[in-house]
């Protein structure tokens, strides 16, 4: 057993660093702008803030005010190394962290005792706005949704007595349909089929500017509570 | 549709149940141990098998009256349990359930079909204590994560709570 580890070791290091590089091959570039979503703060809920990085490895944060979107802020240096982007914001104390493998621009965030997701749709660079002051929300409404359908708790997991918890993320398009829907945390694969199909029967208010797609996340927690002092019969 | 349900578990448990008493490794040692009046405990087995719980209920209890043995009793005793259990004659199914317990303590079949029969009168506490004691000797048991699922369906009420995030 220890010589296996052992040699297994010695190969992933003896490796040359381009099948390493290749295993985890990047797909997003975060240079840009972006329209996220941040979920997970108990306090605060949920919120949607634009994230800028620029190509010289500054981060700005503008975040939604009251219907209005604030001036840009300044927030740490953003590093991406190994496939991995993070940053932080010396405001809240949240440590960003995101996986430039998946399909767009999300991950976590920590704080000392919170932790919570965030999820990103990229933004067409003439849209953002130049924020001294407040703006406008255009390019980043909310989302209202017009049909949330609930997942079927699956019969099996009923059988087998599993509850869970699962976090998925994914765009809405003009049209308010969910496209692109990702996991991002799952408890058990039997739920993943009930989520999906629960998310193919969603609908938000949709919009004009066809080539605008927005964030969204949503969380399910499946729960089973035992009925048996309310059903049990005569004993 | 619960009908249909309940006839296919039914038939699905007693078949499960008799068979398990005469299962194929110890077949041959039956037909040497076994003599005399224990072939109506074999027909009873076949016939509860078949869905033919009358025939197999007096085929059983005739080869009780010859029998003597406690494990074959016990195992016989069970077979009746399962039986009254899939003609819906719980109490009778528990009565002699709890019998073959009483001779063999370590049947788990018995005590699986105890659990059925608890299930049928929706008295589930008593069906997921059974069903424990079952899977104490048998954990792997077919039947036993089958009852267990169907107490489940039974007995837990599932929600799904979602919460969105934007």
């Amino acid at each position: 057993m220890r010589i296996a580890l052992a040699m297994a070791l010695a190969a992933l290091l003896a490796a040359p660093p381009g099948a390493h590089a290749a295993r985890r091959s990047v797909k997003v570039d975060p240079v840009g702008a972006w329209s996220c979503v941040i979920y997970g703060h108990p306090a605060f809920g949920d919120e949607r803030m634009l994230f800028h990085f620029a190509a010289d490895g500054t981060t700005q944060l503008a975040r939604e005010v009251e219907q209005k979107i604030s001036a840009w802020t300044p927030l740490s240096r953003w590093t991406a190394d190994d496939g991995e982007l993070t940053f932080s914001d010396p405001h809240t104390g949240r440590q960003y962290r995101a996986d430039l493998r998946r399909a767009t621009l999300g991950g976590s965030w920590r704080t000392v005792i919170l932790v919570g997701g965030w999820w990103c749709s990229e933004l067409d660079e003439a849209a953002v706005p130049a924020v001294e002051e407040l703006e406008p929300l255009a390019v980043m409404p909310p989302l209202i949704p017009s049909v949330t359908s609930t997942p079927q708790y699956p019969l099996q997991a009923i059988r087998d007595a599993k509850q869970g918890r699962a976090v998925t993320c994914f765009f809405v398009d003009a049209s308010g349909a969910v496209v692109q829907p990702e996991l991002i945390e799952l408890s058990d694969e039997v739920f993943r089929a009930p989520i999906l199909a629960a998310l193919a029967r969603s609908r938000y208010v949709g919009w004009d500017d066809a080539s605008v797609r927005r964030p969204g996340c949503r969380s399910y927690i499946f729960k089973l509570d035992s009925l048996s002092a309310a059903v049990e019969g005569p004993q | 549709m619960a009908g249909l349900r309940f006839g296919a578990a039914a038939i699905w448990f007693v078949a499960g149940a008799a068979w398990a008493q005469i299962d194929p490794q110890q077949q041959a040692d039956s037909r040497t141990v076994l003599g005399g009046g224990n072939e109506y405990l074999s027909a009873g087995a076949d016939a509860i098998r078949a869905g033919l719980y009358e025939e197999g209920i007096r085929l059983t209890r005739l080869g009780l009256e010859r029998s003597s043995k406690n494990s074959e009793r016990a195992a016989a005793l069970s077979n009746l349990c399962a039986a009254h259990a899939a003609k819906g004659e719980t109490d009778l199914a528990i009565e002699t359930c709890s019998e073959s317990i009483e001779l063999n303590a370590q049947n788990w079949r018995a005590y699986s079909n105890r659990s059925y029969a608890y299930y049928l009168k929706g008295m589930y506490t008593k069906a997921s204590a059974d069903l424990e004691a079952a899977a104490t000797f048998s954990p792997n048991a077919r039947q036993v994560q089958q009852i267990r699922g169907m107490i489940n369906e039974r007995n837990l009420r599932p929600s799904v709570i979602v919460e969105e995030h934007q």
